[in-house]
């Protein structure tokens, strides 16, 4: 906006009525974004809000607590636990989506006989919802109808059946590489646009010089990515941290309660205790952390000539 | 017919001496939680053919009944009757959603004779909310084919925590893919249906009489626990058990491969509709010692929410005593194996599979625990008895059984303290 106001069109500068009206036009354009806006984010938010300062039954009479919500999620060491896995689940499938998404993206950028085929089978499982992905996944995983652990006895890698569902860091990891492969080909798309818009003289006239594949590669393709590359972070970051189906779906949040993630939490209290107030206040919370950690990525990876 | 006819009688008499209400034909909305509920049909279409009334009926999702309630309560739009999952009784007369039916269970002739177990949850501070309207019972179901080829009786159910073990092992030494015994070992509502009744047949207890009270640290929980523990670790239940939240606890048993497993009279018509060629015996399900037994008395109550309007009364009430009529009584036993009117419950059986008959004598005895946070408690799938239960079962110590049950008594303490 201020760029705007500082470079008037050269010509016929708009008389300040004229500029007035056409704000007013602008208001009306944008009032049906607008109104979607304030009905579908601003209220429920509020509503949230408004909810997590009560003690808010799902059946039943809500009760002013004020702030008893958040001095009660202060000492919830359930949702502090909650969060730290998400937190560690967000780390882990962020490097993985995005430096697979990358690698493909740098496979499939030019045109090519087969990058088309390519493109189409690495993005096909992006359009198969989470819930049925990870219903095929618990399916796959389950370990005496599935296909995993069977056909680990059968190759003779494992000794008799090995539940992958029941400890841990095998349900992490079983859940961690469902969602790359379903998700990764999303972020292949948002980067290969990235890498397209990098005009070809630059890699050209590099190439004159001298340079090496990695060091284009490094000085050239990362840093003229970078915007894109925050696009495909803050989306994958967020949605991470908003991670439920596969959690909730695969595991139950088992093996002993150790990959309920904030989400899951969140609906626990609200849906399975019927604490609607809490569970807002949990919500708010949460929305929170999202913005601070999204602010922090903007910030890091902003253009410096922008700033 | 004639009991069709009287009730419909009676109800009109009812409703001259009650000047809100008028004869005219009434329909009222019918919610009911997904899963076999082809009685219901049966029901009300017995209903309709001898009543001007009308029955909307709605089928929920199971595991969204009580969120689509509550939302459906604050929108003013709650069904005017529902099928209730009958443990959420409690929880829904105390927010003041259910509308007090008290008198009208009294004024019933038979009322004395209805299922106990629906009754008592169905009760909440002295007034009556519930009334029984179908039943579901746990048993103990082995497969004879197994038994057989295992040199077992196959008529000869085992009597005790001992027998089982030993004629599980017996039918898990058939093969690598054949087991013993199946439970679902994450799954909290599958376990309190069948596990909790082998604890109250032992003389243990998981809850206070009132429900105030978590009784999970007690010895007859880990003899439980140590029965189970002694399979598992025998190698005499499948692998999934561990990770089954419910999906395959009838599944399992129903693949053929399974000698025993714990499961309820609902399995009883399921197997003979699907499964004909499956030859399986049902017994109750024991306690430790041989000749005690115990059962879930599960199932579904019927509630009137509070916001239903005085003139679709008449027409709820007459369903209901429909459904307590011989007529009614014998569409729940051909449908789910037990009638909830125990003066009918011979009638109703009549000619039907003889192991209907256990079913009944099951639910009659059996019990539901009482509390306004079961499903916190016990179906939640991150709550304490499932996480318990789970954790204490496949534990690699004595250690970790002690560790998990000391935990699991002090959470389900404090999600009792802090409901009250």
């Amino acid at each position: 906006m201020p760029d705007v106001q500082s470079h008037p069109l050269p010509s016929a500068a708009p008389t300040p009525r004229r500029r007035r009206r056409r704000g007013w036009h602008g208001l009306l354009y944008t009032l049906p974004a607008l109104a979607l806006v304030v009905v579908f984010f601003l209220i429920p938010l509020g509503m949230t809000v408004w909810m997590s300062l009560h003690n808010w039954p799902l059946l039943g009479n809500a009760r002013w607590i004020g702030l008893a919500n958040y001095t009660r999620l202060w000492n919830d060491a359930s949702f502090w636990n909650a969060l730290l896995f998400t937190a560690q689940y967000t780390i882990v499938s962020t490097i993985g989506l995005l430096g697979l998404a990358l690698a493909l993206a740098l496979m499939v950028q030019h045109q090519g006989r087969a990058t088309g085929l390519y493109r189409t089978v690495w993005f096909l499982p992006v359009v198969t919802g989470f819930a049925s992905a990870s219903l095929l996944w618990a399916w796959l995983s389950n370990v005496d109808a599935g296909l995993f652990s069977p056909l680990a006895q059968r190759i003779g890698l494992t000794e008799g059946r090995f539940n992958l569902l029941a400890d841990f860091d095998t349900a992490f990891w079983s859940v961690t590489v469902m969602v790359v492969w379903k998700m990764a080909g999303f972020y292949m798309i948002i980067l290969m646009s990235g890498l397209q818009a990098i005009p070809g003289d630059y890699q050209e006239a590099a190439r004159i010089d001298g340079a090496s594949a990695l060091q284009r590669f490094l000085w050239i393709t990362v840093p003229l990515i970078r915007q894109p590359f925050a696009l495909a972070l803050i989306m994958c970051v967020a949605g991470s941290m908003l991670a439920f189906d596969q959690f909730y779906i695969i595991l139950n949040g088992g093996p002993r309660n150790q990959t309920v993630t904030a989400v899951y939490k969140i609906f626990n209290e609200s849906f399975v205790s019927f604490r609607l107030g809490y569970g807002a206040a949990l919500s708010v919370i949460l929305l929170l952390i999202l913005m601070v950690l999204s602010i922090i990525q903007l910030r890091l990876l902003r253009d410096r000539g922008e700033s | 017919m004639k009991m069709i006819r009287g009730a419909i009688a009676l109800t009109a008499l009812l409703a001259l001496t009650l000047p809100a209400a008028g004869t005219r034909a009434e329909t009222f909305s019918l919610w009911v939680r997904s899963g076999a509920n082809d009685y219901i049909r049966e029901l009300i279409a017995s209903f309709e053919a001898d009543s001007e009334h009308r029955v909307d009926l709605q089928v929920v999702p199971v595991d969204e009944m009580v969120q689509k309630y509550a939302i459906a309560s604050v929108g003013g739009s709650a069904p005017d009757a529902l099928s209730l999952d009958l443990i959420y009784t409690p929880a829904f007369a105390r927010a003041g959603q259910l509308r007090d039916l008290t008198d009208f269970a009294h004024s019933l002739a038979w009322f004395d004779q209805l299922s106990p177990a629906h009754l008592s949850v169905g009760t909440f501070d002295g007034r009556l909310y519930g009334l029984p309207f179908s039943a579901d019972a746990s048993l103990l179901i082995w497969n004879k084919e197994l038994f057989k080829r295992a040199g077992l009786d196959p008529e000869n159910a085992p009597q005790s925590w001992t027998e089982i073990i030993a004629d599980a092992r017996a039918v898990g030494a058939l093969g690598p893919e054949t087991y013993g015994f199946y439970f679902a070992g994450n799954c909290g509502g599958c376990n309190i249906f069948t596990l909790a009744p082998m604890i109250w047949a032992a003389g243990g207890e998981i809850l206070s009489a009132d429900g105030q009270q978590a009784m999970l640290d007690s010895p007859q929980v880990r003899e439980a626990i140590d029965f189970y523990r002694t399979m598992v670790m025998d190698g005499l239940v499948p692998a999934g058990a561990r990770t089954d939240s419910g999906a395959n606890f009838f599944g399992a048993f129903a693949n053929g491969n399974i000698g025993i497993a714990p499961l309820g009279s609902f399995a009883i018509s399921i197997l003979n509709q699907q499964y004909p060629d499956l030859d399986y015996g049902v017994a109750f399900l024991p306690g430790q010692e041989a000749g005690q037994w115990s059962s879930f008395a599960g199932g579904d109550n019927i509630v009137i929410s509070r916001s239903t309007s005085e003139e679709k009364l008449p027409a709820i009430k007459a369903f209901i005593r429909h459904t307590y009529s011989l007529a009614g009584q014998k569409i729940l036993a051909r449908r789910i194996g037990i009638p909830v009117r125990a003066d009918l419950a011979q009638q109703a059986l009549e000619g039907l599979d003889p192991r209907y008959a256990l079913s009944t004598e099951a639910m009659q005895n059996g019990r539901t625990p009482y509390s306004t946070v079961f499903n916190d408690l016990i179906n939640s799938r991150n709550g304490p008895w499932t996480t318990t239960l789970n954790r204490a079962f496949f534990a690699d110590s004595e250690a970790e059984v002690e560790a998990a049950l000391a935990a699991g008594q002090a959470e389900m303490q404090a999600i009792i303290d802090a409901a009250r």
